[in-house]
């Protein structure tokens, strides 16, 4: 059943002033406690969204599905058969909202870490045509000490792999403009992606600029990303890719 | 005198050119890798009969003795397969995730149009 809104569609609450298509590229793994929080949130922004469910096994497809289907037009959901990593998750967003004619992408983490009130300034360097890409950039002082350490060492194998030097290396919360998008060429599957994002950037000369946004932190969202083991799995690797 | 290892690699070796040639008919195997397994099965066949021969290879190559160069170039060999096969399943793993992301585009394209076409309806 479809149900026909008067909502503004178009992002038009957060950006009144711009006639830019955003699209939110949300990917879900085994995210059911609160990916609905989340995409409320968002569509209460009056965002449209893109969420790629990476085959998940508990009930985040049906979660989003019922949400999205309140809002036609404005939400769809992609879902991977089989799980198959961040990267490869977030390059079908990617795919997805090209194929919707996005101007603007942001990438937005499911687990509720991200405030939503940091879209905007996110976008406002590629809306005001300063920046291709931006990162959003989390406080470390403000990380707990052993995700600030992860993150820290992740930032300087960034560096010295890719021998580029950017302040958060790992955050969840980008946005690219339709050139940057397409531009990117992924390769990777799982976590590395974030760092092989900053590489591709470096590579092909896009514009970047860094933006300090909030980080909520919770129990749940601090068992997820960047840890020592993942951070480990990204050095093997990066490793392998140069001698490859 | 025929030691018993003798009987052993010559028998394995056979098995193994009736295995390649197996495959290779149930089109499992390319040419190039049938005559590679083949020449390996073969010279385990003729090291087998002839075990003096491996002292003629090994003095040409320079390592002392004939089982030496055996176990090198075994491990070599071997190096060389788990090489091959990591990188063939790195592509294979590329190849499903290309696939998932397809199936998952093209899921969410018939999706919407079966939408557009339930809204036209009603």
């Amino acid at each position: 059943m479809l149900i026909e809104t008067d909502e503004k569609p178009d992002s038009y609450k957060l950006f009144p002033e711009s006639d830019l298509q955003i699209w939110m590229i949300i990917p879900a793994y085994n995210e059911e406690k609160f990916v609905g929080k989340v995409l409320k949130d968002l569509f209460n922004l009056g965002l449209n969204l893109i969420v790629i469910d990476d085959g998940s096994r508990d009930n985040t497809y049906q979660i989003v599905l019922d949400i999205i289907k309140n809002h036609p037009g404005r939400g769809y959901i992609y879902q991977h058969p089989i799980n198959r990593g961040l990267g490869a998750t977030l390059k079908t967003g990617i795919e997805a909202a090209l194929n919707k004619n996005a101007d603007i992408m942001v990438t937005f983490d499911a687990d509720g870490q991200h405030n939503p009130e940091d879209i905007l300034p996110v976008c406002r360097p590629i809306i005001e045509g300063r920046a291709d890409v931006v990162i959003g950039i989390r406080d470390f002082n403000e990380m707990p000490q052993h995700k600030k350490r992860s993150n820290q060492i992740m930032n300087l194998i960034t560096r010295i792999f890719y021998n580029a030097n950017v302040k958060d290396s790992q955050s969840g919360l980008r946005a690219f403009n339709n050139k940057a998008a397409k531009a990117l060429d992924i390769e990777s599957r799982e976590y590395g992606v974030s760092s092989e994002i900053i590489r591709e950037i470096k590579h092909k000369n896009l514009r970047m600029e860094e933006v300090p946004i909030e980080t909520i932190y919770t129990d749940y969202s601090l068992s997820k990303g960047t840890n020592a083991k993942i951070g480990f799995k990204i050095l093997v690797k990066m490793i392998r890719e140069i001698l490859k | 005198m025929v030691m018993v290892y003798q009987y052993i690699g010559v028998l394995i070796g056979i098995i193994g050119i009736i295995f390649t040639l197996l495959r290779f008919r149930e089109g499992k195997m390319s040419l190039g890798m049938l005559l590679v397994w083949n020449i390996i099965w073969i010279l385990i066949i003729i090291i087998s009969i002839f075990p003096r021969s491996t002292g003629e290879f090994a003095s040409l190559t320079g390592v002392g003795r004939g089982l030496d160069l055996i176990f090198i170039l075994g491990i070599i060999g071997c190096y060389y397969l788990i090489f091959k096969i990591y990188n063939m399943i790195e592509n294979i793993e590329q190849e499903i995730t290309h696939l998932v992301r397809e199936i998952a585009l093209q899921r969410e394209n018939i999706e919407s149009k079966k939408d557009e076409e339930n809204k036209k309806i009603s």
